[in-house]
């Protein structure tokens, strides 16, 4: 009996964590924004954000005072004080009700549906706003700033972000592309696949990402990047100290020192920050000709 | 077997009636927000949604659950005349999962070809059947590989058991891999053994499903005191082992593939439940069976809502299966040294 007792318990001690592995990250529904829930206001005037990106969207149209609460990811000065309400893919539906929203913006995921259908059904209008490419990010500012009722706000936003789009391709035009590898997450490494959202920015930058497959996020084996021999390293995870790129030194790029920071995660978050994201990958991508 | 007394047996259930209807009230009187039970029953907002439609519907659902594992848990217990089986550790739940895990990634594949077809797949109904299935085939599993020359030896089930969930979590990492993104979101949402908003609907089938299987349990509970004195006893003394041990079977695997497919895989119910239960109300199946289930049930929504309220200054809460688990485990190991001695 002894050692098959022994052996139960380390079996079972075994199996437990195997079943909590963690996705690398959250994915977004393709396809158009919904409405879920009853017809909303023509003016909202009490909102909560479900996501960061969308946060910004209202903050970048001017209608920050009319957010009522936030995720607990949200770091944005303009909403430093407001209630938070659980996080991106876990919102409390109870904190939610409790503030009394009469318009709740939901960056569709498929984690959180069950919640958010149950916050519809009780009477919040809920818009879901599937954001994954930078189309989606221009047309999410547009939905936003009409479900505000300031579709003038919306429009302008569009066009500045259309601009900054243009700006940036015109000047990228004219440099040599530069085959990339994004670094999401070093241990495993991730990376930003096609498809994603960074891809998309690194193209408009004068990039050509190596990452291959049909993944936006995939958990990519070493040994693929260290083939596909990237021109330049970026280093996205601007959560993690920059040291810990030291693991990937198997990587040519990376043991000759070609590897590109970015100061924060302004590339991971499709909404406004697409601007400042294009700039910081812009330098990053053609140092040479961004300094002056 | 002596029968339980009428005292003893009333007393028992009506503690546990008892016990659900107090932690449903704790339930819906605890969380996050302060709200007044007075204004959410004179129709007040927000306080009636959030009474009536979060703490309510996510307490019943917990009750639901709970009672599942918890009987499932006891009627496994007597099957395999082992104290330490139950739904979880013997694989049974891994196999409900794994079962819904293979109806959901069917349904993200059929969406491709055809959306509306690839959302009905994927709609409760299906899925519950998909779980219960898993969990028909991994009992049938554990107790086909757990018999050594034509007996059952409970230790060997229970190793076949624990080999075939870390099997079937790797299968279901595997599977999510595969599946799209926001599909794997909704996969592993689901898997974490969490209680959250199911719709009025699933939440009515599941609790149908579960009222059958325990109903069906209760039912067999005097047959399972003779199944618990071992095959040959059993048979000596009129009752048909393979009829009754295929419907025990079915009724336990039913409720826990309902049970995973409302929650995802809420470990140990089924093994603390019934061991305090059986302290109250000793070891007649017949009174066990249904006290568990009712047991079982408020033990759930306490987890619950202890989950709701622990992390509550994080603005965070962790799926009711880490709960269970962190209390399980240490438990589960506790009764192993217990059975090692006495054996």
């Amino acid at each position: 009996m002894r050692p098959l007792t022994l052996a139960l318990a380390l079996a079972l001690l075994a199996a437990l964590p195997a079943r909590a592995a963690p996705e690398p990250r959250p994915g977004a529904a393709a396809g158009g924004a919904e409405w879920l829930g009853p017809p909303p206001p023509a003016s909202p005037r009490r909102v909560v954000s479900l996501a960061p990106s969308l946060t910004d969207v209202v903050v970048a149209l001017g209608e920050a005072a009319r957010l009522a609460g936030v995720t607990r990811y949200d770091d944005a000065p303009e909403v430093k004080g407001l209630p938070r309400v659980g996080g991106f893919l876990d919102p409390s539906p109870e904190a939610v009700l409790a503030l009394r929203p009469d318009l709740v913006l939901w960056l569709a995921d498929g984690g959180a549906f069950p919640a958010v259908r149950r916050i519809a059904a009780l009477g919040v209008p809920v818009l879901a706003l599937p954001v994954v490419d930078v189309p989606d990010v221009l047309a999410c500012a547009r939905l936003v700033g009409a479900a505000l009722g300031n579709a003038a706000a919306g429009e302008r936003l569009a066009r500045s972000l259309e601009e900054a789009i243009e700006r940036t391709s015109r000047r990228a035009a004219a440099l040599p592309r530069v085959r990339v590898l994004m670094v999401v997450g070093r241990e495993p490494l991730v990376v930003a696949g096609p498809g994603s959202y960074p891809d998309a920015l690194l193209r408009i930058a004068g990039g050509a990402n190596v990452a291959e497959g049909n993944r936006p996020w995939p958990i990519y084996p070493l040994e693929k990047a260290v083939a596909a021999n990237p021109d330049l390293v970026l280093d996205a995870a601007a959560n993690e100290p920059a040291e810990g790129m030291a693991r990937l030194a198997a990587i040519p790029a990376v043991r000759a020192g070609r590897v590109a920071r970015l100061p924060n995660d302004d590339a991971l978050r499709p909404g406004p920050r697409l601007v400042r994201a294009l700039d910081d990958l812009l330098r990053a991508l053609h140092p040479e000709a961004t300094t002056p | 077997m002596k029968r339980p007394t009428a005292g003893r047996a009333s007393a028992a259930l009506a503690l546990g009636l008892a016990a659900v209807a107090l932690s449903v009230a704790l339930s819906c009187a605890l969380g996050s927000q302060h709200i007044s039970v007075v204004a959410a029953l004179s129709g007040l907002e927000p306080d009636r949604s959030i009474l009536l439609g979060l703490r309510l519907p996510r307490a019943l659902l917990g009750a639901v659950v709970g009672c599942a594992l918890a009987a499932s848990g006891t009627a496994l217990q007597a099957l395999l005349r082992n104290p330490l089986a139950e739904p979880f550790v013997l694989g049974v739940s891994g196999g409900a999962a794994l079962g819904g895990t293979v109806v959901l990634l069917a349904a993200a594949g059929l969406a491709r070809l055809s959306g509306p077809a690839g959302a009905l797949l994927a709609s409760a109904p299906p899925v519950v059947l998909g779980a219960v299935a898993g969990a028909v085939g991994s009992t049938a599993l554990v107790f086909a590989l757990g018999r050594i020359g034509g007996r059952l030896v409970p230790e060997a089930a229970l190793l076949v058991g624990i080999v075939f969930n870390a099997f079937a979590a790797g299968v279901i990492t595997i599977l999510k891999v595969l599946v799209p993104p926001e599909q794997a979101a909704r996969l592993l949402y689901w898997l974490m053994g969490a209680l959250g908003y199911e719709t009025a609907g699933t939440l009515a089938a599941g609790a149908a499903l579960v009222g059958v299987a325990t109903g069906a349990l209760v039912l067999l509970s005097g047959q399972l005191n003779l199944l618990s004195l071992g095959d040959e006893e059993a048979a000596s003394l009129g009752v048909h082992v393979g009829r009754a041990r295929g419907a025990v079977f079915l009724a336990a695997s039913t409720a826990t593939g309902a049970a995973v497919a409302l929650s995802g895989m809420v470990g140990f119910v089924g093994l603390i439940v019934p061991h305090l239960v059986r302290r109250l109300a000793g070891p007649d199946h017949r009174l066990l069976v249904p006290a568990s289930a009712l047991f079982g049930a408020a033990f759930l929504v306490l987890a619950d809502t202890a989950a709701r309220l622990a992390f509550l200054t994080l603005g965070s809460e962790p799926p009711v299966g880490a709960l269970t688990a962190f209390a399980g485990g240490p438990f589960f190991l506790w009764l192993l040294r217990r059975s090692g001695r006495s054996a």
